[in-house]
């Protein structure tokens, strides 16, 4: 409440004139202040978004809102304005700007082959992440940028919230009138609301790299503010922290853009009691149930994407399906938001024209907008989202005078915007001749006379000389206030130019011009009649939306319209391979119900389930991938020790390799973090639900797991400028052991915090949360599984020493190609192995890794994996499983528990999942051959009892795919020959994330 | 300091080097050897159940039924094969066997020489006939390659090799086959590090690119026809192609850059052509099968290259393209994968193809294409026997179990490092040590 105040007095005093330019600042002159009273009469106000006037009037005066309404007299002193049934509205603002702001400076792009910055840069007192940018205010950063100004306003925009585009916490934002003179009098406020994002900008500290990472050092933030208030020694100071805490108070702005980093944002906010207003990026409607869920009001721009050029049927190959398709949505993505009821303004930003705006507003009501919601946006919301809405975003007495003329209904297609007052200060955008000429004149010129007509509307007119009914001549005219210019060829065949210039007389027109030959002569028209009224073409109603493309879940080739449902399912007579003592059993049936497996016998009879025949089928359970990077946005980050960094942030639920990999029978994986640093990030364990969002991917109540990694990759060995400790297999075990020893103390700091009475605790300062620390506590404390990255011996020995000194055990060697040197030590040690089949001697470290690996580790009493780390060769993993019974004559059984119950196994999920047993999860696969065989494919996949990959769905949707897709390049031919802008086809490829995709183009 | 660091791991490589070489090559042959009672996969698409094959000094005398085998066996070692088969040696075109050892150690690395138009370098003098790659291909089935330099506009002429040898000359079974050319694209991926993403953008030096080509194979034209030569290295090892001595291997993906390549090869009068790589050949079938042009496909075991592409598409690749009649062999970009080259074309049987089509694709068909294929890729009287007993389909994993095998009817040593260790630990723990 008291913000508002301060807001009513600011715009009071602004507007007074008490702070204008002509009172305090000194002048080279005699002062010239004059009364600034001004009454718009005529018009058809819109006072707010949903109130319209007709024939109304405005006054306003020192650029405030003084009266408005249908009967008002005209004051005295007040200069008169005639609008003539033109429209007003109140002006429109902008929350996503950057005007006025200083350039960002242009980060040094990253590289992994460049040294590693692991300390802040900022020179001061200022946060241990440079990408923590709070105690940015624009206010003193704010110039009067003029050109952009223009732009601005000739969009309809009178005010604009700037902040700066750089880091994570980016400060404090500036409210600023897009007035040309004086920064002082643009200004409106400053600390107007405080701004986050994804991006770290210019930030030169290495840390954070990914998304995840971004996440992390927001959350670690935000419990650094805390504490930092709540220190009650305080020991050091802060500038950062310092602003983060005096910004808490102002609205909350998150740039999060695409839909998922939308929910990722609020995830953020739920975690720390802020309800972010979220800058999505315009393709809400792809999940408009899980956005509408985040109670989120949003900022959405109007950009909408330009159709492809589609003449070239090898290069439109190129164009994914999902972006023709977005095409076509985009437009009604407001309508989307409008009907889900979610609250939203609407930003210019990433308009490259800027007067594009009105035009894809329109685009969006003809897609289902309603006007009265679009207005909302445009002026209502966004002064109310900044808690300003006492002197913007509407017109009554006593708030500023930030409003638009319109020629005609802004909805309408001819109506163009005349005026933009700012401030009271008007800004004329498009000069009208309003002077109607049409008509029949008689057109006399020295000896001759011509028959001119002039038809069209006022500032549109067309001059023709008229010889016969069908003959008309087109001449070139030119009408300015009152002076005409013409000229033309009175026979079409010769080029002899009369050329006449004038001035208008009454009805009539009268001057001086020459003749072909260069003689002067006088002309004159004289206005004869009125012309036929021809017949007004009616004009079509444009359809926009007769046939549009469905909603996919996932937004994808291979999405379904609706979510797939569980159903019960029996499946007959099929070899069923239960990985349980009862081995292999022909003929059998298995029978499925909500989710799960219910029976298991022979000629089973279900009433009401949907048998599937298995006969001649293999019904295997579903694969297990223990280390992919699929499905994930990001994979590393750069922190010698990222334990902080979580996974299950950075899950990408539109990840076409999803659906590949139900295509090779896979139904559930661990998303792990890479292997640049000793310690990894924390591991999402995920079921492959494909058209499920992020959130509904993971499994509920799984353990947890962390990715470690050792070795060549943490040890920096590609990158010959790395200067990050550790540098060798020496250093790395020190990580361990310091990040142990630390988390021990953390723990027993906290420990005996806890143990504190209230009233202790009252006079204590409670220890820092430190995410970092708290994940390696929790691995101590057997909370928390590790999954580590390792390729030689010595490091694997190394790793269980150092559990041991910490009392717990290495969960899962992942890759651990030389596992099979030191098998004995991991069984006895109780660590898991999963491995890569055969691959070799891509790295010295990997010399000599044997195919044998995983056979070898078995015989000695590991539990052995094979798992991908490759989106391609996970969709054959049985096959990779396989090789076993070549590289070593592994029993056929044994081989594919490696990719089913032994994965389970290592993911602590094995009472659920990875075999065929009556209660557990119906994750099951149907091949059409021997599961182990080189020739066999999935025809069904299924998890949670719900059919996610069937091989004759799969084959109707490669139809439907080339058909939309056929419809679609039509669409866009079509669009461009009507006069729709086009972009080329260079579409981003996906990135296929390996291990460590620190260096591009290498893997593993 | 760094450099101290790689002289220890020099150091390091060749202790282990040391004491892990290779088994040696295997000696000629001496009986002669008949093979019999098992399935002879012919390589040509023939098959016989209950067969039979000899061969003596290196080359083949028969082949055909057991049954029909009249000579008199009692100078022959007799190998029964019994319900097992026996497959033409596989062949590996297009690859850096030999060249690299470790990908991430660069003084293991010999593939990629500097400069961009280098047809006089030649993979055989570098070609390492002691890489410990070499025997996990013959464990496989793989008996010959291709090894192939790579990098710039034309990497260098490849030689192919047979995967038993003293030394490079021992190896050779013809050398300098093919020049190699990577087409250039009219667009090229840049990764963008500040979304981790890969972008297509337009190459703004396709042009400049196509002009470096024509200038070379005009002047190798030119040079050709010069009586009095002022001899030039490059354009010297250029000659072949012009007069059919050598082929030319032009490696290119999409579909315009395969239309263009060829079109550039017919104005210059290339006799012997084949693709590599080839991954949109089917979009221009018509031009390929038009110009009589093998294939030598990509990676069948990759990903779709669109979201929206049959999730099955490279898998099923082979069968398409031979379905509309082009002759496809198999090939695969990582060296040390490579010797899964047999399940590429067991996949491609998977999806489409014949057992015995996709394994034309790893042999007859890549001697074909390689010009080799009057002494090997099938197991023929009078070919050169290059042959291999499994203990079952050697396409499948489940099969491929190589128990014998001969290069020229050598009968080379199956068994190299991953075995010693895998003997060395499996007694450890069978011991309980």
């Amino acid at each position: 409440m008291k913000r508002i105040y301060t807001i009513c007095v600011l715009v009071l005093l602004h507007c007074s004139g008490l702070w204008a330019q002509e009172d305090i600042y000194p002048v080279n002159n005699v002062r010239d202040n004059r009364p600034e009273i001004y009454f718009l009469k005529n018009a058809t106000i819109f006072k707010d978004y949903q109130t319209k006037l007709e024939n109304a009037s405005l006054l306003i005066e020192d650029g405030v809102v003084k009266a408005i309404g249908t009967n008002l007299s005209v004051p005295k002193g007040a200069r008169e304005i005639d609008l003539n049934g033109k429209f007003i509205y109140p002006a429109f603002i902008d929350l996503h700007s950057d005007y006025g702001l200083s350039e960002v400076p242009k980060g040094k792009p990253f590289s992994f082959g460049s040294p590693e910055v692991v300390s802040p840069q900022t020179k001061g007192a200022f946060n241990v992440n440079d990408a923590i940018k709070s105690s940015y205010n624009a206010a003193e950063d704010f110039n009067i940028a003029g050109k952009e100004a223009g732009d601005l306003r000739k969009a309809g925009f009178g005010t604009v919230l700037a902040s700066k585009r750089d880091g994570l916490a980016r400060g404090t934002s500036a409210l600023i009138n897009l007035l040309d003179e004086l920064e002082n009098e643009a200004l409106l406020q400053s600390n107007v609301a405080a701004h986050y994002s994804f991006k770290k900008g210019s930030s030169p500290q290495s840390y954070p790299i990914s998304l995840m990472g971004c996440v992390a050092v927001l959350r670690q933030t935000y419990l650094d503010a805390k504490w930092y208030s709540s220190n009650k020694n305080q020991s050091f100071f802060d500038n950062s922290l310092e602003a983060w805490n005096a910004s808490q108070k102002l609205p909350q702005i998150f740039d999060a853009k695409d839909w998922q980093s939308v929910l990722l944002a609020d995830k953020i906010g739920d975690e720390f009691g802020v309800q972010y207003i979220i800058i999505g990026g315009g393709e809400e409607y792809k999940r408009i149930a899980e956005i509408k869920a985040t109670n989120a009001r949003l900022i959405v721009p109007l950009n909408f994407p330009d159709a492809y050029e589609v003449e070239d049927p090898f290069e439109t190959q190129n164009i994914k399906l999902a972006d023709m398709m977005h095409w076509e949505l985009a437009p009604g993505n407001l309508a989307a938001l409008e009907k889900a009821g979610i609250d939203f303004s609407l930003t210019a930003d990433g308009l490259s024209n800027k007067s594009d705006f009105l035009a894809n507003l329109r685009k969006a009501v003809k897609n289902g907008l309603s006007k009265t919601t679009a207005l909302k946006a445009v002026s209502f919301n966004p002064a109310q989202f900044i808690e300003a809405g006492s002197s913007l975003g509407s017109l009554e007495n006593g708030k500023m005078a930030n409003f638009l003329i319109f020629s005609d209904d802004l909805f309408e297609e001819e109506s163009e915007l005349m005026e933009n007052w700012v401030n009271g200060k008007q800004f004329i955008i498009k000069k009208k001749n309003e002077i109607d000429l049409s008509g029949k004149y008689s057109l006399e010129a020295g000896d001759s006379t011509f028959n001119l007509e002039i038809s069209g509307k006022p500032d549109k007119h067309t001059f023709k000389i008229v010889i016969n009914d069908s003959t008309k001549i087109d001449a070139t005219a030119e009408f300015e206030e009152t002076l005409l210019t013409l000229s033309f060829t009175p026979n079409k065949e010769e080029k002899a130019y009369i050329r006449l210039s004038g001035w208008r007389d009454g009805k009539n027109f009268k001057g001086k011009g020459q003749l072909p030959d260069g003689a002067w002569v006088e002309w004159t028209a004289e206005y004869k009649e009125e012309l036929e009224k021809e017949e007004e073409e009616k004009k079509e109603e444009e359809k926009e939306a007769d046939e549009v493309a469905k909603v996919l879940f996932p937004f994808l080739p291979y999405g379904n319209e609706e979510k797939p449902t569980a159903k019960n399912y029996l499946i007959k007579n099929a070899t069923v391979w239960t990985n349980e003592t009862d081995g292999i059993l022909e003929g059998t049936d298995v029978y499925v119900e909500d989710g799960k497996i219910k029976k298991i016998g022979k000629n089973l009879s279900i009433k009401n389930a949907v048998e599937i025949d298995g006969t001649g089928k293999h019904l295997t359970p579903g694969i297990i991938d223990e280390h992919t990077h699929i499905a994930l946005n990001n994979v590393n980050d750069v922190a010698t020790n990222s334990g902080m960094v979580r996974m299950e942030d950075v899950i990408d639920s539109d990840d076409i390799n999803i659906y590949r990999q139900l295509a090779g029978g896979v139904t559930a994986a661990q998303l792990l973090h890479g292997s640049a640093n000793p310690v990894g990030g924390q591991s999402a364990l995920v079921k492959f639900r494909w058209g499920a969002a992020p959130n509904d991917m993971l499994i509920k109540d799984a353990d947890k797991y962390i990715k470690f990694a050792l070795g060549e990759n943490v040890k920096r060995s590609s990158n010959s400028n790395s200067v990050r400790y550790p540098q060798t297999r020496m250093g790395v075990e020190q990580v361990f052991m310091d990040g142990f020893t630390r988390a021990k103390t953390y723990d027993a700091e906290w420990a005996a915090y806890n143990s504190l009475s209230s009233s202790a605790k009252a006079n204590a300062t409670p220890p820092r949360r430190d995410l970092m620390l708290e994940t390696m506590a929790e691995i101590i404390n057997k909370d928390r599984f590790i999954t580590c990255h390792s390729y030689v011996q010595s490091e694997i020995n190394m790793l269980m020493k150092v559990a041991e000194k910490f009392d717990f055990n290495v969960n899962t060697f992942t890759h651990i190609l030389e596992g099979y040197k030191v098998a004995d030590k991991m069984a006895e040690h109780g660590a898991g192995g999963s491995t890569f089949a055969d691959w070799w001697a891509y790295k010295f470290e990997v010399r000599y890794a044997i195919p044998y690996n995983p056979m070898l580790m078995a015989m000695a009493g590991v539990t052995v994996a094979i798992n991908s780390d490759d989106a391609e060769m996970a969709r054959r993993l049985n096959q990779e499983a396989a090789k076993s019974v070549k590289y070593g004559g592994m029993s056929e059984e044994d081989a594919l528990k490696m990719v089913t119950l032994n994965p389970a196994k290592l993911l602590h999920l094995d009472d659920r999942m990875g075999s065929v047993n009556v209660g557990k999860d119906a994750d099951l696969v149907l091949w059409n051959d021997h599961p182990l065989s080189i020739y066999a494919k999935p025809e069904k996949t299924m998890v949670d009892g719900i059919i996610y990959y069937d091989i004759e769905e799969d084959e109707k949707k490669r139809e439907e795919i080339a058909m939309e897709r056929a419809r679609l390049i039509q669409k866009m031919q079509e669009a461009k020959k009507n006069g729709a802008k086009t972009q080329s086809v260079e579409p981003t490829v996906h990135q296929f994330w390996h291990c460590d995709d620190l260096h591009f183009g290498q893997i593993h | 300091m760094k450099v101290f660091i790689n002289f220890i791991t020099l150091l390091l490589c060749s202790i282990h080097w040391g004491m892990a070489q290779v088994p040696a090559p295997a000696d000629a042959q001496g009986n002669p050897i008949l093979i019999t009672g098992g399935t002879i996969h012919v390589g040509n698409g023939e098959v016989f159940e209950n067969g039979a094959v000899a061969f003596a000094e290196g080359k083949i005398t028969y082949v055909g039924e057991a049954a029909g085998f009249s000579a008199d066996q009692s100078s022959y070692e007799v190998i029964d094969a019994s319900g097992k088969h026996i497959y033409p040696g596989f062949i590996i075109p297009n690859t850096t066997l030999g060249l690299v050892e470790i990908g991430a150690v660069n003084a293991t690395v010999d593939q990629n020489e500097i400069g961009n138009l280098n047809p006089n370098v030649r993979s055989i003098i570098a070609y390492n006939t002691d890489s410990e790659i070499i025997p996990t291909m013959r464990f496989n089935g793989i008996l010959l390659a291709q090894t192939t330099p790579v990098g710039g506009r034309i990497p260098g002429t490849s030689s192919i090799v047979g995967l038993d040898a003293w030394n490079w000359e021992d190896a050779v079974i013809k050398m300098d086959d093919a020049v190699h050319l990577n087409w250039p694209g009219r667009y090229k991926y840049e990764f963008d590090y500040s979304d981790f993403s890969v972008k297509r953008v337009k190459n703004d030096k396709y042009e400049e690119q196509l002009k470096e080509l024509n200038e070379l194979f005009s002047d190798a034209q030119s040079y050709a026809s010069q009586s009095a030569k002022k001899e030039n290295l490059k354009l010297e090892a250029m000659l072949g192609l012009l007069d059919g001595k050598k082929a030319l291997h032009i490696h290119v993906d999409d579909a315009k850059g395969i239309i263009e390549s060829i079109q550039f090869t017919k104005k210059y009068g290339i006799q012997k052509i084949a693709i590599v790589g080839g991954e949109e050949a089917l979009l221009v079938k018509d031009i390929i099968k038009e110009n009589n042009i093998p294939v030598l496909l990509s990676d069948v075991h990759r990903l779709p290259n669109r979201p929206e592409e049959d999730v099955d598409m490279p898998y099923k690749l082979p069968y398409l393209l031979h379905k509309e009649g082009i002759k496809v062999g198999l090939t695969y970009n990582s060296v040390t994968n490579s010797r899964n080259l047999p399940f590429f074309a067991g996949t491609a049987a998977g999806y489409g193809l014949s057992k015995e089509e996709a394994l034309k694709m790893i042999s007859l068909n890549t001697a074909e294409i390689l010009g080799i294929s009057e002494q090997f890729g099938s197991i023929e009287s009078g070919k050169n026997a290059t042959l291999f007993i499994s203990g079952g389909d050697a396409l499948d994993m489940r099969g491929n179990l190589v128990e014998k095998a001969f290069i020229s009817g050598r009968n080379v040593e199956l068994n190299a490092m991953q075995q010693r260790l895998y003997k060395k630990y499996k007694a450890k723990y069978e011991a309980g040590k």
